[in-house]
């Protein structure tokens, strides 16, 4: 027969499971939100050097309303690149993301290649001031290639997703 | 332009050898077997992402389709969409006796495969032209005229370009499959032809084939070419 204390114990489970339960819905929107922005601000960053390459095709490049800010926007994004990869942001959260576990299993390699990224995008902008259209094709060839380290081990291929959201 | 003004040109027809009928010109057979040889060599650049690579092979198929499009309209005779595209009746005509052995023959694209090859040409232009406009996530080997688009719908455009091919890869399947049917249950080789040019004359089976000149392929070669140049300048001619 159920005494008091056993409706006690009970209802102590009960309620413990439903604190666990409104905890993990809790974390849920706060992974999802985190990696809805870290995806914004990296394809900002993607966008910026398309605006530059594509700028860069033009018969006359437009130096101060195009090249400069988007390479202001690559290199202040860049800087806090390893912000955006919190522990529990990759898959597991159950969320959308196209990061791959390999980013916290092996976070010395991933560290290494955001600072390669945050360097080349320094100078990039350092490039950009000195308005020379070949110096900075080569250089944003160089982000380009800087993106792709990180991504060929860190990013899940492209055609396994069904869009690029 | 008619037949007969096609037969007066350089190459026109010569008389079928014995037992055999000319079905296919050179130059329809060369477009298939590079195209198949382009095809092969995007798919296996795209899975592997030498992006760089997949532009130039890119760029062939293009060229060869828009060439391929040309031929369908001055070539020669079974080459041109107005010998092989037929209505929906005679289409379902056609299909109605499919698994006859004995079905009626046609020279060139009979009217089901002639849906197969529009469905074909189709498919690979669409891949060819969303992956003009496709952004590369690294902004390294984006296409030609991805700078007419921005870099969330050049990222969409990959995605589809990616996804048109393997409705793509399901029809040459289906292709395939239709060679190895006619082979095996028709007695068609349809493989041999499409190398050889020839296939076994059978009775009823029509005119030998009308063969175009050169110069006219010369000369769509030319604008396909000078075309697919300006396309991969994305039009911004310094």
């Amino acid at each position: 027969m159920l005494c008091a204390s056993d409706f006690r114990r009970n209802g102590g489970v009960l309620l413990g499971l439903v604190l666990i339960g409104v905890v993990i819905a809790q974390a849920a929107p706060s992974q999802a939100t985190l990696i809805k922005s870290r995806q914004d601000k990296l394809r900002d960053m993607g966008g910026a050097l398309k605006a530059i390459d594509d700028e860069l095709k033009k018969r006359t490049v437009d130096w101060d309303n195009i090249v400069l800010p988007n390479a202001d926007t690559l290199q202040s994004r860049s800087g806090f690149l390893l912000n955006w990869f919190p522990k529990g942001s990759g898959p597991e959260s159950g969320v959308k993301t196209y990061a791959l576990p390999a980013i916290w299993q092996k976070s010395d390699d991933f560290t290494k290649l955001a600072k390669a990224a945050q360097a080349e995008t320094q100078k990039l902008s350092q490039v950009a001031a000195t308005k020379d259209a070949g110096a900075l094709k080569a250089e944003a060839f160089a982000v380009g290639k800087a993106c792709k380290a990180c991504h060929d081990n860190y990013r899940s291929p492209d055609y396994e997703k069904e869009n690029d959201e | 332009m008619s037949a007969s003004e096609v037969a007066r040109g350089e190459g026109a027809a010569k008389p079928a050898q014995e037992g055999y009928q000319r079905v296919w010109d050179i130059p329809v057979r060369a477009m298939h077997w590079f195209l198949v040889l382009s095809i092969a060599v995007c798919w296996w650049t795209g899975l592997h992402d030498e992006l760089e690579y997949h532009l130039y092979s890119g760029y062939a198929v293009l060229w060869i389709v828009l060439m391929r499009l040309y031929w369908g309209v001055f070539g020669s005779s079974t080459a041109r969409f107005s010998s092989f595209v037929r209505e929906p009746k005679a289409v379902l005509d056609y299909a109605r006796t499919l698994l006859r052995r004995d079905s009626p023959s046609v020279p060139g694209h009979n009217p089901l495969g002639a849906l197969s090859v529009i469905l074909m040409l189709g498919l690979v232009l669409a891949v060819v032209v969303s992956g003009l406009f496709a952004v590369d996530v690294d902004g390294l080997y984006s296409g030609p005229l991805s700078s007419y688009v921005s870099f969330r719908e050049g990222r969409h455009l990959a995605h589809l370009h990616y996804k048109i091919f393997n409705y793509l890869l399901a029809v040459i399947a289906l292709h395939l499959l239709a060679v190895v049917f006619y082979l095996i249950h028709k007695r068609h080789n349809l493989l041999l032809a499409m190398l050889s040019g020839r296939r076994r004359a059978s009775s009823g089976s029509g005119e030998d084939l009308t063969i175009a000149p050169w110069w006219r392929f010369l000369l769509g070669a030319g604008i396909v070419s000078l075309i697919v140049w300006l396309v991969t300048a994305g039009f911004y001619l310094q």
